[in-house]
């Protein structure tokens, strides 16, 4: 059976011109990505793990290749040569973010971070159930000021699950975190993501994240040079660093 | 260089367009006083210049007729250097292609030029022959004006005589330097004539032989001016003597002093108002600066560095931002000072030309501009000296919002997230928005405060001629005439209706104060000419005396006070009048009275100056014929020509002012939007860049950015409306002078003037900034911490 795939990845390039030269942070990328899956990618500083959640992610284009994106409507989009506002439709529709610094903004509270989301939305659930589904429901009228770094984390957690995306992209979710309120993070994006039916996508520096991947994907120079499929992922609860 | 000043540098180039704006207004603020005090040195070294080669005289007199003996007595009070005595004619002259004839002055030359007085300078031609009887020199602005060529013949009716004269030469004199129209504050120059002829021949024509009508004096350092005046006319009373003048109440000299005086008001007024926005915007940026900047502050102080080395790079960018904004203000200011010393110059001839610039000013000017910058530094230089390293280098703790008073409100509900985020930001930073309100209602108060001139030209006209006067021309003779003449005028070919006026020189006197003044009369039963009270309506005689508002201002007196008026005719007559009303008057000083009531006062019998007239506009150049046909006219005024003169005048110069207030104006609220959005931005840079990650569109981040910028400057709105009143009436109040005193009369057409430059000012600097959105770095953000 044809496997439900997300994403069809084929010879992605990507290349940047800097003052020192070329800089070729991906080197054409072959990767296919299912439906529902979680996927870690691991790598040294400037394997080109975070370009290319960003190119996937519909925020910087890629110098060549495909990347063609299944949709709910399972209409095929490569987001490579797809405009501006062709990006920003994807991001709005089918993306969600969590980042590492949790960017969340200061003068909205933590409900109202999360509304941001929910008010532009097609299909949205309501903002305190997101809040609800990460454990935070008690202090939804918190602004952000007032709450814990793993709290802002979750927060941003709900902020992006609560479109209810198809696909999650987590930039080092756990990296400015102590290890039990990134192993709360973890637990809550793996959870939540699987309720919501989305492929998640987590680049971190933090190898034992890796258990909790379907596959790991591990970079170096711009390619993909290896992927290792689970036999059986860990629950976030279990992990420890 | 040392580090720091390369840092210096660099931030100044980095904030370049922040601190550019900012230096705008430092620049306007600078070039104000500049533009001013140069034009104002300028115009004084022309007139000085002038005055010295004219020998221009310090104390001006006129008689109906005295003798030439009479100019020794006058010679012999105590501090007067020179008399000179000459014979003066008035009348009415035919131009050949103006349909309305001019008002002519015929003046003696002096058989000694070395030791005349107000001495005419010639610009083209020659002085006319003194052996030949047909000769004249003609002012310049009146032979350019009347497209009037040297040898071209005039003729002119003078008491009845009729006289030609061939034009052999054309001269500028000081006295006519600034020549208003009959009637006019504006100069008329096509029908203002001024020929100068030898003294024999102005004798025979005028039949003043052996006799002067009017006197100049010039006086010895320190002389008692007030002394002089009264004994010259102690000494003309018995001759027609009108009130003596001194040279700072001489038309044209008058005319000038106003002007260079307001400069100097004006100096006063605007700059102040730039500086202190400039200030409150150094404030704000360079606040913001040290706090992104506090983690490099703490590392130098760690390194070793003191408290004021870490904190002097501050200090000199705004010292640097100051000095830019002065060296642009004083180039700015020299070129407008060019353009309003030159705009002067179509009003005022004078026979030098000076272009003056005022380092002075500028020197003044830059150094309170630099100290205003310095002012506005302080609180940020003084965080940037007081931040202990520790503290410094660790990153700050997130903004800290809270839900405010609006929230509170049932609309909070309604508003999206965006929305929200306007009105927590506003409510995060009360002092910012404050002083962004501020200076924005600063900006608007200068444009809603300097447009309402085209208005107030409009009320003083419409006031003038068309409410309290109906007359659409107006005769004036020589001398008072018996007031038949003025019924005979209705005869006159188009007059439909005629009626006599009276006016005459007066000093009015009220517990302590005196002013000199025109008494008007008036018949009470006429419809040409009335007093009007402050709400339009025609104040009825009662016997008394109708008092304009600005001269029973100036007399402390109040309707109901008896003032006492002395009218300047040979006998003196004195009368005390109780004030039966009060009328309002924008020009000149006057009291109205029963004509029939002043002509018993006067006890000439029944006499008027003038006559006003209703006359159909298709009978004009035969009414014209006709009037310069009749002896003792004097003057021919038209209220069409005197309404339209009066406004292109007034256009010309009041359109330059105005532009420049709108752009300086402009540059305030440009300044302000620009500093603010960019402040936001660098505030809100990592919040829109995550908004658009998550799927807002430019424009919706625009949007808060843009919309905070539009709270902002609709709340300054009734402030600056209100502000731009108050600036008006305070520009009135500065600029009110004894012929003129324009209304602060702000008609929709200024608010809307006013207001559209405001917003569009704001929407230019808001969108200058907001379209960085569209080139955010999406990647770059989800990098770094804040």
């Amino acid at each position: 059976m044809e496997p439900d795939l997300v994403f069809q990845v084929r010879g992605l390039t990507k290349t940047y011109r800097t003052a020192a030269g070329e800089v070729r942070a991906l080197q054409g990328v072959d990767l296919d990505i299912e439906h529902g899956e979680v996927l870690v990618l691991l790598g040294p500083s400037g394997s080109g793990k975070s370009t290319l959640l960003n190119v996937l992610g519909g925020l910087d284009r890629a110098s060549g290749g495909q990347a063609v994106f299944h949709g709910k409507d399972k209409v095929g989009r490569d987001l490579v040569p797809a405009s501006d506002a062709d990006l920003t439709r994807y991001r709005r529709r089918s993306v969600g973010f969590i980042f590492q610094f949790f960017n969340l903004s200061p003068s909205l509270t933590a409900r109202e971070n999360v509304e941001l989301i929910t008010e532009i939305a097609d299909d949205p659930m309501d903002a305190r159930e997101a809040l609800d589904r990460v454990g935070l429901a008690a202090r939804m009228d918190h602004f952000p000021a007032e709450l814990s770094g793993g709290e802002q984390q979750r927060v941003a957690v709900a902020r992006a699950i609560a479109k209810r995306p198809e696909i999650l992209f987590c930039d080092e979710p756990t990296g400015s975190l102590d290890s039990a309120s990134g192993i709360k993070v973890l637990e809550a994006i793996t959870n939540v993501s699987a309720d919501v039916g989305a492929t998640t996508m987590i680049v971190t520096h933090n190898a034992v994240v890796a258990d909790i991947a379907h596959r790991v994907l591990r970079f170096r120079d711009g390619l993909v040079t290896g992927i290792q499929k689970n036999a059986a992922r860990k629950a976030a609860g279990e992990l420890a660093w | 260089m040392r580090v720091l000043d390369r840092k210096l540098i660099r931030d100044f180039w980095r904030l370049k367009w922040q601190a550019g704006a900012i230096a705008l207004l430092i620049a306007c603020a600078v070039a104000v006083s500049v533009m001013a005090f140069s034009t104002q040195e300028s115009l004084k070294s022309a007139r000085d210049l002038d005055y010295a080669e004219a020998r221009f005289a310090d104390v001006f007199a006129t008689a109906k007729r005295a003798p030439l003996p009479v100019a020794r007595d006058l010679a012999r009070i105590d501090g007067v250097t020179a008399v000179d005595p000459r014979a003066l004619g008035f009348g009415l002259m035919r131009v050949p292609g103006l349909l309305r004839p001019a008002t002519a002055r015929l003046i003696a030359l002096p058989d000694d030029d070395a030791r005349a007085l107000n001495r005419i300078v010639m610009t083209r031609g020659r002085m006319p022959d003194p052996n030949r009887t047909d000769e004249a020199v003609g002012l310049k602005t009146f032979l350019d004006a009347a497209r009037v060529r040297l040898g071209d013949r005039l003729t002119m009716t003078v008491d009845g005589r009729e006289f030609t004269v061939r034009v052999v030469g054309s001269a500028l004199s000081a006295e006519f330097a600034y020549l208003p129209g009959s009637a006019s504050q504006m100069p008329d120059d096509a029908h203002q004539a001024v020929l100068w002829a030898p003294r024999p021949v102005v004798e025979r024509v005028t039949g003043r032989g052996g006799a002067f009508s009017s006197v100049s004096l010039s006086l010895a350092h320190g002389a008692s001016t007030p002394k002089v005046l009264a004994e010259v006319d102690r000494i003309l009373a018995p001759y027609g003597g009108q009130p003596a003048i001194a040279r700072k109440d001489q038309v044209s000299n008058q005319f000038q002093q106003e002007h260079i005086d307001q400069l100097g008001v004006l100096a006063l007024v605007i700059p102040p108002v730039f500086l202190v926005v400039a200030a409150g915007l150094v404030h704000l940026v360079l606040g913001r600066l040290v706090d992104t900047e506090r983690e490099q502050i703490g590392l130098l102080k760690a390194f070793g560095y003191g408290d004021l080395e870490a904190a002097s790079p501050y200090l000199k960018l705004a010292g640097g931002i100051g000095l830019v904004g002065s060296a642009a203000g004083g180039a700015l200011g020299g070129w407008i000072g060019g353009l309003v010393t030159g705009l002067f110059y179509n009003y005022v001839r004078f026979t030098h030309i000076a272009m003056r610039f005022s380092w002075t000013a500028f020197a003044w000017a830059s150094a309170t501009a630099v100290l205003a910058a310095l002012v506005g530094a302080a609180m940020a230089v003084r965080r940037a000296a007081a931040l202990s390293p520790a503290v410094a280098m660790r990153p700050p703790a997130p903004a800290a919002f809270r839900k405010g008073l609006v929230e509170r409100l049932a609309l909070w509900r309604g508003l999206d997230q965006p929305t929200r985020m306007v009105v927590r930001s506003l409510e995060r930073y009360p002092g910012r928005a404050g002083l962004t309100v501020l200076g924005l209602a600063a900006s608007l108060s200068l444009l809603i405060g300097t447009q309402f001139m085209f208005g107030s030209v409009d009320e003083v006209l419409d006031q003038a001629y068309f409410r309290a006067r109906h007359w659409s021309d107006l005769i004036g003779y020589a001398e008072g005439r018996d007031a038949r003449a003025a019924v005979e005028a209705a005869r006159l070919p188009g007059v439909i209706k005629a009626e006599p006026l009276q006016a005459a020189q007066a000093r009015a006197r009220f517990a302590g104060h005196e002013e000199k003044i025109v008494v008007y009369g008036v018949d009470s039963d006429g419809t040409l000419e009335r007093p009007l009270d402050l709400h339009d309506r025609p104040v009825p005689f009662k016997g008394g005396a109708i008092v304009s508002d600005s001269l029973l201002a100036r007399l402390h007196a109040k309707p109901g006070d008896r003032i006492e008026i002395e009218i300047y005719q040979d006998r003196r007559p004195r009368v005390v009048l109780p004030v039966t009303g009060m009328s309002r008057d924008y020009a000149g000083l006057g009291v109205f009275m029963d004509r029939l009531q002043l002509d018993r006062l006067m006890g000439d019998g029944d006499v008027a100056t003038a006559a006003g007239l209703l006359v159909a506009a298709d009978a004009r150049p035969q009414f014209y014929a006709a009037v310069e046909r009749t002896p003792q006219i004097v003057a021919a005024v038209s209220r069409a020509d005197t309404v339209s003169a009066f406004r292109s005048a007034m256009l010309q110069t009041l359109t330059t002012e105005m532009t420049f207030y709108l752009a300086f104006a402009s540059a305030i609220a440009f300044g302000i939007a620009y500093n603010i959005c960019r402040i936001n931005l660098a505030e809100r840079g990592r919040d829109l860049a995550t908004l658009r990650v998550l799927g807002f569109d430019q424009s919706e981040c625009a949007y808060i950015l843009a919309g905070e910028m539009l709270l902002l400057a609709l709340a300054a709105g009734p402030l600056g409306v209100l502000g731009g009143q108050g600036l008006a009436q305070l520009l009135v109040q500065a600029f009110q002078h004894q012929d003129l005193r324009l209304p602060a009369v702000i008609t929709p057409d200024a608010y809307g003037r006013s207001l559209l430059t405001y917003l569009l000012a704001v929407a230019v600097a808001t969108a200058l900034v907001t379209r960085r959105i569209w080139v955010l770095d999406l990647v770059a953000v989800l990098k770094t911490r804040e």
